[in-house]
Formats: structure tokens, C-alpha cells, sequence
């Protein structure tokens, strides 16, 4: 199978990510980090689009998949799930993929990032990769991507098998998995593990979670200093370069810019009126309008238990391969996605008071099942401390699941009853 | 409905399923469970088959499944918990749970087997008033280190049981637990082996009653049941006609309208591939004097007849497949609970081998309950219809 170049996604991403990064230059206040954060994506996709022409091995992998062994190796990570959500996000055009997704026979119950990653493999408009790689850090959505796309591309794959719990026991487990992957690798690639090279990488991975902590420290600011939608580009960095020299650089840089914006006493709104915790990722064909509302009514995401906000710990350079297992218990998400007890539910309250907090959204993703499982439990523990909770039903890729306006709409009433209080 | 769409006509109904029957009409307020509870005896709740029942029935208690409404029903509550894109088989036992109808529980065990069961797990701790609650973490492979970790795990919820107990399992008490449960599968494959004759005695139907009553009841008692049943039908002389022989298979079923809807128009499910079926009974606890009993029984139930969650899916396909032959089945009929995933992403894959060995597959996607009437039962019939014309 070869890609289409017709209609190539990460070519249209690609592109995408040079005209933003043009336009985001041309503001006469533009934020530094934003340029080098759209630079870097620029960057990671057009080195997927020109792998195989220049003789790179692709390794195709699924959301929170250490892809620091990847990077260790010198090979082209795929970030599976983003490569579907920058689709959705830069050319807002997802339907020909679902709907090819379908066509396979997936019901429509599968989430569409999956859904529309089996369709694109499908159709070829994504690079064919060398091998899969996939786990079941997060859902059945994952666990069970990986052996379609190998039948679909032709290729081998290798499985992940994290264990739920963080016992020393299961991260032991864990680390052993990686090592076989490790093994596989290298067998496929025809590379060697570079350890002095994932060293480095964990010894950044864990400034890099450092610099977060950091990060939103100055978001705790009254006005907050971050942007609306700005959490985004934290996942993202963690999600595509982890321990990475350039989102060390990002970081720092954003990192400046808030401190001395928080020194100035300066928001990322005009006038903060709203500070809210995201409980899940906002439709990506809807940021622009997020933002602008955000803009608008002066309400601004301050806090993500579940997405910036890194249990406690640290990575041990010296001890790479368990610091990339212990890491991926350390991950926010993994809050959501560990088991759902005292642990996980302290957190959402601690967020809450320390980054004071007027109201929650959780964008309630249609195809994400267990953690909409989660809106009960997260509603209760909020309300039980005076936090109002709006539940925004959506889909992180589908146009089609809720419309702009209906969305728009729920969050000006929720704004009002924010106001009434 | 005319007699002769029927698989059952003429036929003499099987009086010993009248009990099972009873069973799983009454569940779960049973007189059985009731009289235990009276004696002073505790019932734990398990909410998936990778749990090991075994360990549970050994330290003395009743192990149950926990199921929701076998039949069509509003979800509203276990909607309003679960939300609505959780399958309907979660919302359902959540729903029962929150109800009280399982408030007689001592104690709930999980896996972290699918999301729908985590979760279910997750909001039963959180919301019902269960005394004794465990979740294991369940391995997704068959590796030396993954049954080690599976090992390491049913240690440890051994160890939380007896801390809440108050005392040890023995080894003599769980030896008598395996054989006990032992016994069961070998007589479940008993009646499985009826299947494979060429006019079975036992319906789908009927089979389903049984294993609906196998996880709701004490198995020395299940086990004395199954035994007269065997015996009812080595002398019944019952055969059932069909136009074809059918497997189930996909997630979870409890309601035995489903099958009678597919089974009266004469398409006989001769065997199937359920977790409230063979997923959940057919292989026994292998004992062996090298390795520890617990170990053992570790060692079953992860190798068991694999769920859609494990992998690699060729462990289950194979298993399917073998059973396709061995049973000599004309057609599959998939049901899958809508939003349970690892079923649905396994849905392409296994049609395709089907097709590659010539089983035609017809796929429905259903709600947990569902009786299967209208539009499940017209496809069941243009299927019925195809499988009929590939014989011609």
C-alpha cells in the first residue's frame, strides 16, 4: 500500500502548520512559544511525510505509548490518534476517512480517531508504517486498534501490555514489556538501542514534567496567564516529543512569557471572570470558536486534572527503561484511566481549591466510553465542594455528533449561571 | 408463528430444566441465595469470568455473577451513572445494584478486563454499599510474565479476602473447590457433546437456561441438577430438526428470547462462543504436582477460552474455528452489545476468516436484554433464507 499523495492528511497538516505559523508571526503580540510550537509540529510532520523517501522506518504507534524508545532508536514516530485529531483540527474535513472506517466494518461505536485511523490506512492517505506499535495505556479502543492497521498495511506489530494498577509489582512487568519491544525493534529496524541516548531523553522527559509543574504553578495567577485553549499545546508536546530539546525550549520559552506576564499582572483574557477546569479534550474543528468565546465572556481553562496536571515523582536518568515504565503511571491521563478512587477523585478537589475554580466543563466525547463513565463520580465530587459542572456532549473529531451552535450555546448558559452565582 | 417454523414442534419439553428455570426467573432474590444468607453463609458478586471463582469458594463464600435484567428494560439509572455510551450490559447490573436487588452482597470482585467492567466496577465501589470490594489486574497476554503477574495478583486478592475474613484458605478447602468446579465443566461438556449429533436433544434456547442458572447458584447443587438433566435426556429420545446449524458468538447474553427468536425459525445454535457460555466454562483447572494450587487455577483462567480482550485474536479465532468444525456449523451469527469495543474492533477481522473458510456470518448489533424480535428477527430470516440456498 502507498500513501495518496492526492490527498495526503499529513501533507495537508503539514501545510497547515506553515501557514498558522506565518499568521501567528504576523501579530504584532505574538506569543514566542506559539510560533515554536506550531515550527515543531511543522517539523514532525514533514519528517513522517518524507520518511520513506529518504529511507526512514516508521514506527506507527497509539496515544501514550512511550515513544521515547522510538526516538532513542532514531526512528520516525507516528502518533497515530493526533495524526486523526490534527486531520479534524487543520483541514476540518474527517468525513471521507470515517466513513472508510465504517466501510471495514467498525460500528460506529468506536471512537472516531480510531474509526477514522483504520480508514485512512485504508484509503492510503496516511504513510504506510513500518510496524505498529500499540498498548492499552487508555481504553479498548486502543488495546484493540493494532492488529486491523497490521492486516490493513501489511505490516508486523508489536503490543504493550500495561497493567492496570501502579504496584512495584506491574510497573516490574511493565518494564519488561518494553524490553521485549526493544527486542522487536530492533529485529524489524535493523537498529541498535541507543541507552546513552534514552538516558538523555529521560533526563529531559523529566525537566520537560518538571517545566509542566512549573507551568502551571503561574496558572494558578489571578488572572491566569495562559491561554483558553493553551492546555492543548502542553499535550500535544508530551503526546509528540517527549524529552525532546525542542519542547524543553518550548517549555522554557512559555514558561518566561507567563512569569513575566504573571509579574505584570496581565490575563490571557481581557477580563477574567471564569476560571474553569477542562475534564476532557474540546471538539478540535472547535477551537477557534473556543477561544474566541473564551475571549468574549472572559472565561479561561486554568486547570486539566487529566491532562497537565503530572502525578508526583520523578524519572531516574540512570534507570531509563523503568523511568519510561514508571512514567507512564505518572502521566495525568492515567488518573482518569488507573482505578477511579480516592487518589484519583482527591485530585479533582485539590485542583479545584488550589487553582480556584468557579465551574468544570467536561466535553463528554461520544466515543470515548469510559471516561464519560467517569461524569457521574467527577459531577458528585464537585458539586459536593460547590462546583458546578457542565456536561457538553460531542466528538473530539466528528462535525456531525453536536453542532457549533447548540455547543455555543450550552456554554453561554452555563456562563450565566457561572454569573448568577 | 406456524408449527412448522418451529424448532420444537412436536417435542417433549425437558422437566429438569423447570428448576434452572426458576433460578434464573427469581434472580437474584432465589429461595437458594435467600436460605444461604439465612444460614449465616456470604455471597460475593464477580463481575467478569477472569475472575477465579475457585478462590472465592474455597474461603467458604457463594460466588454469583453479577448480571443486569435479562429482558428489555429502561436503563434511566444506570444511564444516569454510566452515561449512555457504556454498554447496555454494565448499565443494566449497575441499575439492579442500585436498586438494591443485590444488597445481600458481602463483598464485589472485578478485572480490569474491558472498560465496561472497570467502570461498572469503579461506580459500584463508589455509589453501593458493598462491604468487600477487589479489582485485579488482569493481563492482556499469554507470556511466562504475564501468568506470572496473574499469579502475583490472585496472591494478593487471596491475601485481601483472608484479611477480610479473618482467616487462611487452605489448600485442602480450595483442592475441593477446583474439583467441585472441575466437575461442572466436565458436565457442561457432556451436554455440549449432545450438540454435535446431528438432531441435537437441547435447544440453544434451552441450553442458555442452564448456563444462566450455572453462575446464579452453589455449583454442588448446579452440579447434582445438570447430572438428572443428563440423565433426562439420555433417555428422551428428543431430536430437534433444523434448517441449519448456527454458533453464537460476541459478548454477553443472558436472555434466552433471543436465541428462542432465532431458533424458531428453525435455525438451531448448536454451540456458541459467549462470556455467559464457553468463554466462561470450558476449561478446566489443570492440576499439577510441580506448581502450587493457586498457580493452577491462575494459570486456567487466563489461558481459558479467550474474550475478545486478549491477545493476540487469533487465540479466540482459532478457538472459534474449532469449534465451527467440530460442532459442524453452516452459519455464525455474531451479537455484539452495542459500545462493547473490543468485540466490535474484532468484528472485521474474524468475518474475514470466516469468509476465507466459507461460514457465512451475519452480524447484529444489540442491546444487552434484547429479545431479538423485529428487525433482528427479519435479518435472522433473510440469513436463514441464504444459508438455506447454499445448501441447494
Amino acid at each position: 500500500m502507498t500513501t495518496s499523495r492526492d490527498n495526503n492528511k499529513i501533507k495537508s497538516i503539514v501545510k497547515a502548520c506553515r501557514l498558522i505559523t506565518r499568521m501567528v508571526q504576523a501579530e504584532p503580540d505574538h506569543r514566542k512559544s506559539q510560533v515554536l510550537y506550531y515550527q515543531m509540529l511543522s517539523k514532525y510532520f514533514t519528517r513522517l511525510l518524507n520518511a520513506h523517501e529518504q529511507g526512514d522506518f516508521v514506527a506507527a504507534h497509539t496515544v501514550f505509548f512511550p515513544s521515547e524508545l522510538i526516538y532513542a532508536m532514531d526512528l520516525v514516530p507516528m502518533h497515530t490518534e493526533t495524526s486523526t485529531w490534527m486531520t479534524a483540527l487543520f483541514t476540518g474535513e474527517c468525513d471521507d476517512i470515517l466513513s472508510e472506517g465504517s466501510n471495514l466494518g467498525l460500528a460506529s461505536e468506536i471512537c472516531t480517531p480510531h474509526r477514522g485511523l483504520a480508514g485512512a490506512y485504508s484509503l492510503g492517505v496516511l504513510p504506510r508504517p513500518d510496524v505498529m506499535l500499540w498498548s492499552n495505556m487508555v481504553c479498548d479502543n486502543t488495546a484493540k486498534s493494532g492488529e486491523l492497521i497490521m492486516e490493513l498495511c501489511d505490516c508486523p506489530g508489536f503490543f504493550i501490555d500495561r497493567p492496570f494498577k501502579d504496584s512495584q509489582r506491574e510497573i516490574e512487568y511493565l518494564t519488561g514489556e518494553l524490553e521485549d519491544m526493544v527486542h522487536f525493534l530492533e529485529q524489524q529496524s535493523g537498529k541498535k538501542m541507543d541507552w546513552e541516548r534514552l538516558s538523555e531523553i529521560v533526563g529531559r522527559m523529566d525537566r520537560q514534567i518538571e517545566l509542566v509543574r512549573q507551568i502551571n504553578e503561574m496558572r494558578k495567577a489571578v488572572p491566569t496567564p495562559f491561554s483558553a485553549m493553551g492546555f492543548l499545546e502542553l499535550v500535544t508536546i508530551d503526546y509528540l516529543f517527549p524529552g525532546q530539546p525542542e519542547a524543553i525550549e518550548y517549555l522554557q520559552t512559555l514558561l518566561g512569557e507567563l512569569q513575566e506576564m504573571v509579574r505584570q499582572g496581565k490575563g490571557a483574557v481581557p477580563d477574567e471572570r471564569f476560571r474553569l477546569m477542562t475534564l476532557f479534550i474540546p471538539p478540535m474543528y472547535l477551537m477557534t470558536s473556543l477561544e474566541k468565546m473564551a475571549r468574549e465572556y472572559g472565561a479561561v481553562s486554568v486547570i486539566e486534572p487529566f491532562f497537565t496536571y503530572w502525578g508526583e515523582g520523578r524519572l531516574d536518568a540512570s534507570r531509563p527503561l523503568e523511568s519510561v515504565a514508571k512514567k507512564s503511571y505518572l502521566i495525568p491521563e492515567m488518573r482518569m484511566y488507573g482505578p477511579m478512587d480516592d487518589r484519583a477523585l482527591n485530585s479533582i478537589t485539590d485542583c479545584a481549591r488550589d487553582y480556584k475554580i468557579d465551574g468544570a466543563v467536561y466535553y463528554a466525547d461520544v466515543g470515548c466510553r469510559h471516561s464519560c463513565a467517569t461524569i457521574k463520580l467527577f459531577k458528585d465530587t464537585l458539586n459536593d465542594i460547590d462546583i458546578p459542572v457542565l456536561t457538553l456532549d460531542c466528538d473530539v473529531v466528528d462535525q456531525t455528533a453536536t453542532s457549533e451552535e447548540e455547543i455555543k450555546e450550552k456554554l453561554e448558559q452555563f456562563f450565566e449561571l457561572l454569573e448568577d452565582r | 408463528m406456524t408449527p412448522e417454523n418451529t424448532a420444537n414442534q412436536n417435542i417433549i419439553e425437558l422437566k429438569s430444566l423447570d428448576k434452572f428455570r426458576e433460578i434464573n426467573r427469581d434472580f437474584p432474590r432465589t429461595k437458594l441465595l435467600q436460605e444461604h444468607k439465612d444460614s449465616g453463609g456470604k455471597i460475593f458478586g464477580w463481575l467478569c469470568t477472569y475472575i477465579p471463582e475457585e478462590i472465592i469458594h474455597a474461603a467458604g463464600i457463594l460466588p454469583i455473577r453479577i448480571v443486569g435484567h435479562s429482558r428489555e428494560t429502561d436503563l434511566d439509572e444506570g444511564t444516569a451513572y454510566l452515561y449512555v455510551n457504556n454498554c447496555s450490559f454494565s448499565r443494566s447490573c449497575l441499575q439492579l445494584g442500585l436498586q438494591g436487588e443485590y444488597d445481600f452482597l458481602d463483598g464485589v470482585a472485578g478485572g480490569s478486563t474491558c472498560d465496561g467492567a472497570r467502570r461498572l466496577f469503579d461506580l459500584w465501589r463508589n455509589y453501593i454499599g458493598t462491604p468487600f470490594h477487589h479489582i485485579l489486574t488482569v493481563p492482556r497476554k499469554y507470556t511466562k510474565k504475564a501468568h506470572e503477574l496473574y499469579l502475583y495478583e490472585v496472591e494478593q486478592f487471596t491475601c485481601h479476602l483472608e484479611e477480610f475474613l479473618g482467616f487462611k484458605i487452605t489448600d485442602e478447602a480450595l483442592l475441593a473447590s477446583i474439583n467441585i468446579y472441575n466437575e461442572t465443566r466436565q458436565l457442561l461438556m457432556q451436554l455440549y457433546e449432545y450438540r454435535k449429533r446431528d438432531n441435537p436433544p437441547i435447544t440453544g434456547a434451552e441450553t442458555m437456561d442452564v448456563l444462566n442458572a450455572s453462575f446464579r447458584m452453589p455449583k454442588e447443587v448446579f452440579n447434582d441438577w445438570l447430572r438428572e438433566l443428563l440423565e433426562e435426556i439420555a433417555s428422551s429420545g428428543i431430536e430437534h430438526k433444523h434448517r441449519a446449524r448456527l454458533m453464537l458468538v460476541g459478548s454477553v447474553l443472558t436472555n434466552t428470547e433471543f436465541i428462542k427468536s432465532i431458533e424458531d425459525q428453525r435455525g438451531l445454535v448448536v454451540t456458541d462462543e459467549l462470556c455467559t457460555s464457553t468463554r466462561y466454562w470450558t476449561d478446566p483447572v489443570v492440576i499439577d504436582d510441580r506448581i502450587s494450587l493457586r498457580e493452577a487455577v491462575a494459570r486456567r483462567y487466563l489461558n481459558n477460552f479467550p474474550c475478545a480482550r486478549m491477545f493476540p485474536s487469533d487465540e479466540r479465532f482459532n478457538r472459534i474455528m474449532q469449534f465451527a468444525q467440530d460442532y459442524r456449523v453452516d452459519g455464525v451469527i455474531s451479537q455484539i452489545v452495542r459500545y462493547c469495543v473490543p468485540y466490535c474492533h474484532d468484528l472485521p477481522l474474524l468475518t474475514r476468516k470466516l469468509k476465507a473458510k466459507g461460514i457465512p456470518i451475519l452480524a447484529l448489533d444489540v442491546e444487552y436484554g434484547t429479545s431479538g424480535s423485529g428487525q433482528i428477527a427479519t435479518r435472522v430470516q433473510a440469513f436463514m433464507e441464504m444459508l438455506e440456498a447454499r445448501k441447494k
